[in-house]
């Protein structure tokens, strides 16, 4: 599952608990900084084997924005 | 007015292990922390002084590793070490410090990942902190941000006298009283298998020891480290109350012009006069020279015509060492870790040998405290970089009470 696999990623990057990461929660918020935002998208793309084109970046503001990307950019 | 620079901290990590301790208990009993490397069927160089059981995840958090290539992990673990040795006991001296570190190779293991990854995994992408960790003056950034260090930081390159010139560089800044505190040393990692090959290809590494200024030398022997010391103006060391090791009394910098390899006699011996021209001490009161001694045939030939040319009826003596026999070349950082040596023989009484010596080349006929370590006491020391492109660089200690 998408979400299951984002948020491991994220948690592992942001030193948070998983149970913390719901689709709402808002990046910044959960310790997710510019430096670590490329990390995270770096793995996510390595996970997914997927590019995520930059262009799509500035609208990634919560972790379900990245779920719809991954789902938009795997189909 | 120039303040006069001393030496109040010290850190090595070596072949010997992460500590200054194990490096001095390795080079002043003369032993030796080159060793087998891995085997790998198409490597001819087969040793090296690799630091043993290196566990980088046991030295820094999962957050730090993507930004620290292995030559600026090291740097940190001498700075740190340097730094604790130096027991500063306010924090506005270290905030205010310059941070000056040499290296040579350059980010040469973050180079074969991506690398790697990109023509040999054929993956589309690397990780994005690449730039960050393979960043030549990461060695130097890296310590201030571990440190909290926010005075000058950079990092200097000039091959195998990269050390010194950060030593240089730090204590002109002291003199000049820019700064009354400088962290300054010199770093390399140089295992990666595609530098490795490169260095095979130059045909200037020994298969087996180095033996410097033995008629039998075959080159020198790799090895991976780093140096650094603390630097401070007279005035800051002693209102603090510091312990100081030695006076970085003078230096000379210079430059051949001329063979890329091999050391010009006559510019190596007026670097060494300069240096001590610099220090204000006669050349009769040197007792011990830490040579760049590679252990390659054209530098001890031409490190041994200097010094007779230098020191005259005195050359014989004087007390001539290669601690590269033992803790290997460790390129950038070496002149670090060899003025660390020094200043270590000055303040214990023993002077470590050059080991593996054991054919006499009638060439080579100075006392370079074959094998085995001397009890003597030092007052007064050089410490010689003689780098690839002809990049000079002598550092002269003196004891306090002088």
């Amino acid at each position: 599952m998408i979400f299951n696999k984002v948020a491991q990623i994220i948690t592992k990057n942001a030193h948070c608990k998983i149970e913390d990461v719901k689709p709402e929660s808002e990046l910044m918020t959960l310790g997710i900084d510019s430096l670590k935002a490329i990390t995270v998208l770096f793995e996510l793309e390595e996970a997914f084997d997927v590019e995520i084109p930059n262009e799509l970046i500035p609208s990634i503001v919560t972790v379900s924005d990245i779920v719809d990307k991954l789902e938009g950019v795997h189909h | 007015m120039s303040h006069r620079v001393m030496i109040t901290g010290l850190g090595v990590v070596s072949g010997f292990g992460l500590t200054t301790d194990e490096f001095w208990q390795g080079i002043s009993h003369g032993r030796c922390a080159i060793r087998p490397l891995p085997p790998h069927d198409d490597l001819k160089i087969k040793v090296g002084a690799t630091l043993p059981d290196y566990d980088e995840e046991k030295l820094f958090t999962s957050d730090e590793l993507p930004y620290l290539d292995r030559f600026a992990q090291l740097s940190i673990l001498a700075a740190e070490q340097a730094a604790s040795d130096a027991k500063f006991t306010d924090d506005e001296t270290l905030l205010n410090a310059a941070v000056i570190i040499g290296n040579a190779a350059g980010s040469k293991n973050t180079d074969e990942e991506v690398y790697e990854k990109i023509h040999k995994s054929k993956r589309p992408r690397v990780h994005p902190l690449a730039i960050i960790k393979g960043m030549h003056s990461s060695v130097a950034s890296s310590v201030s941000r571990h440190l909290g260090i926010q005075g000058p930081v950079f990092s200097v390159s000039s091959a195998c006298a990269s050390g010194a010139h950060a030593i240089i560089q730090g204590s002109m800044m002291i003199q000049q009283g820019l700064v009354d505190v400088a962290l300054v040393g010199g770093t390399d990692a140089p295992f990666p298998y595609v530098l490795l090959k490169a260095w095979e290809a130059m045909r200037v590494v020994s298969d087996d020891v180095c033996r410097p200024f033995s008629k039998d030398r075959k080159g020198m022997s790799l090895g991976e480290g780093a140096g650094v010391l603390v630097l401070e103006s007279e005035e800051h060391a002693k209102q603090r109350g510091a312990n100081i090791y030695a006076e970085l009394a003078g230096y000379a910098m210079s430059a051949d012009a001329g063979h890329i390899t091999r050391p010009e006699v006559n510019s190596i011996a007026k670097t060494m006069k300069n240096a001590l021209n610099n220090a204000g001490i006669r050349s009769e009161e040197v007792d011990y020279v830490n040579a760049h001694g590679t252990g390659t045939q054209s530098n001890d030939l031409a490190e041994t015509q200097a010094l007779h040319q230098v020191f005259g009826k005195h050359a014989k003596d004087i007390a001539v060492s290669s601690t590269k026999s033992m803790h290997g070349h460790v390129l950038g950082a070496s002149s670090a870790i060899e003025l660390i040596a020094t200043v270590l023989a000055m303040n214990n009484g023993v002077i470590p040998p050059t080991i593996n010596l054991t054919e006499t080349d009638e060439l080579c006929d100075l006392d370079y405290v074959a094998n085995v370590p001397r009890h003597q006491k030092v007052e007064v020391a050089m410490s010689n970089s003689f780098a690839f492109g002809g990049l000079n660089a002598v550092l002269v200690l003196k004891t306090i009470d002088r």
